[in-house]
């Protein structure tokens, strides 16, 4: 089976928005399936790693809405024409890719109608992409959100330090409990060597769907904050690459 | 009288206008013209077309009449047909003119607005604002190369909106002719957008305190929307 919604999780600072980059890059090249990159760490690393500035992002919309609200519209279904229009409107696109910024959420006070009408926009659109990846928020929290339920895979990302590992076990955990469907698997990424690789996997029981090494190449660009979409064929790509084939992404 | 009634005469106007100068054609509704039924993601790539893109403008509305008007079912345009269009970006205009009695008016506008919002058709994607009066579609080139036109999109609104009970005859206006016709009919836009405002407002909300209501004017405007109000409002009065 295809998978058709995969998350990208794991500790801040593991090389995730790198990880999530570099797919995003081979999804681009590959050029065989529609696909629609979410970047929902509200600090924005995709969209800047990709040299992507996006338009407006999903917050922004949000707060379009509930503006449209507070001048006194009460029109639900003609807000959820406004999701839509303003989701579509807000993509940024390239070739076949279409990305979209989640953003940071700034209005206060509750607004589940709106959230509602914008997740349910969201899923219609996700829904017609061959594939959907989200970049995830640092940490376990993200992955008791709804947009998680909706997840196929995850790929948990962590460098070869003990709390990588354990950050992503705990993420595994969690996400088990909300959807015992959703598979995931470990990308080992900033591993210096062989040995390395010899130590996490005897202590860890995630299963390790592939690894990138530590590159210069990634350095270099992260450093310059060059758009990775013009990363040239590097260790790191060609490991990431090999895990996205033994998934069935690429 | 009808609620929409004003703008529906405005539309009128317009049309009779453009029709002496010639510039206005009436598409034919020959046999041929389903299009396969299909929601479609379309990707700028591999868009041929974008009708009404945010950065070109657009305007669309519905408007209704209660005038006597059974099956007489046609489509116009004004400007250039898809396959003319010498842009890929183009402002678009879509006016849709219904015809046929309208009994419960907040219902009657529900189930027009949603069969607008339901015609999906292969090749072709629609966004839509009605609040604001605007369209965006793009089509795609396998669309057009296989002769998609707006014949084609005319054909299927008007049979989406025909599928309701209430419905005797629908008008579809294309406009893809330029700025100036559009801003033409952007009057008439805004006062259907702030009628169906209003009727929305008051049998959803309930709320008949109209002196702070925004849309205090446009009740004093139209009888229709007085009268709705005065029907609304009379169970609570007992």
């Amino acid at each position: 089976m295809m998978l058709k919604v995969v998350a990208i999780c794991g500790k801040g600072g593991v090389g995730k928005t790198t990880v999530s980059s570099l797919i995003a890059k081979a999804l681009f090249q590959k050029r065989d399936r529609k696909a629609l990159i979410i970047d929902a760490d509200p600090a924005g690393g995709l969209g800047m790693a990709l040299g992507i500035k996006p338009r407006r992002s999903l917050s922004d919309i949000k707060n379009e809405m509930i503006g449209s609200i507070k001048k006194g519209k009460s029109d639900k279904k003609d807000i959820a024409f406004m999701g839509d229009y303003l989701i579509m409107e807000s993509l940024t696109e390239l070739g076949n890719l279409a990305f979209l910024s989640i953003g940071r959420p700034e209005e206060r006070g509750c607004y589940c109608s709106i959230n509602n009408l914008l997740r349910d926009s969201l899923k219609a659109l996700a829904e017609k992409f061959e594939l959907t990846l989200i970049d995830g928020e640092a940490g376990i929290e993200q992955v008791n959100r709804m947009v998680m339920r909706a997840v196929q895979f995850l790929i948990l990302v962590s460098d070869p330090t003990v709390k990588g590992i354990q950050v992503a076990q705990a993420i595994q955990k969690v996400a088990r409990k909300i959807s015992p469907r959703t598979k995931a698997g470990l990308l080992l990424n900033k591993i210096r060597s062989e040995e390395e690789l010899k130590q996490i996997r005897a202590q860890t029981k995630l299963n390790i769907i592939g690894w990138a090494p530590e590159d210069d190449t990634i350095r270099e660009f992260d450093a310059n904050a060059f758009s990775f979409f013009q990363l040239p064929t590097c260790p790191a790509y060609k490991g990431v690459i090999k895990a996205l084939e033994k998934l069935k992404i690429l | 009288m009808g609620l929409f009634d004003e703008p529906f005469r405005e539309v009128e106007d317009f049309l009779r206008e453009k029709q002496g100068l010639k510039q206005i054609r009436e598409l034919l509704l020959k046999p041929g013209l389903n299009w396969l039924e299909e929601a479609s993601l379309i990707l700028e790539e591999e868009s041929a077309l974008e009708l009404g893109h945010p950065s070109q403008g657009s305007l669309s509305f519905l408007v209704w009449s209660q005038a006597i008007k059974k099956n007489q079912d046609r489509i116009l345009i004004l400007g250039p047909d898809l396959s003319e269009l010498k842009e890929k970006k183009v402002l678009f205009g879509q006016i849709i003119r219904v015809y046929g009695s309208f009994p419960d008016e907040y219902q009657c506008y529900c189930q027009l607005r949603d069969a607008l919002y339901q015609t999906r058709l292969k090749g072709l994607m629609v966004r839509l604002i009605p609040s604001q009066q605007v369209i965006w579609c793009r089509v795609n080139q396998t669309a057009l190369a296989q002769g998609f036109s707006l014949s084609h999109l005319g054909w299927a609104l008007i049979k989406k909106i025909k599928a309701l009970s209430f419905v005797a005859s629908v008008e579809v206006i294309f406009i893809t002719s330029g700025k100036k016709d559009l801003n033409r009919l952007k009057p008439a836009g805004e006062k259907v957008a702030r009628i169906s405002g209003a009727l929305v407002k008051m049998v959803e909300e309930k709320n008949f305190e109209c002196e702070s209501c925004e849309y205090w004017e446009v009740c004093e405007k139209v009888l229709e929307l007085k009268q709705i109000r005065n029907r609304l409002n009379q169970p609570a009065r007992r």
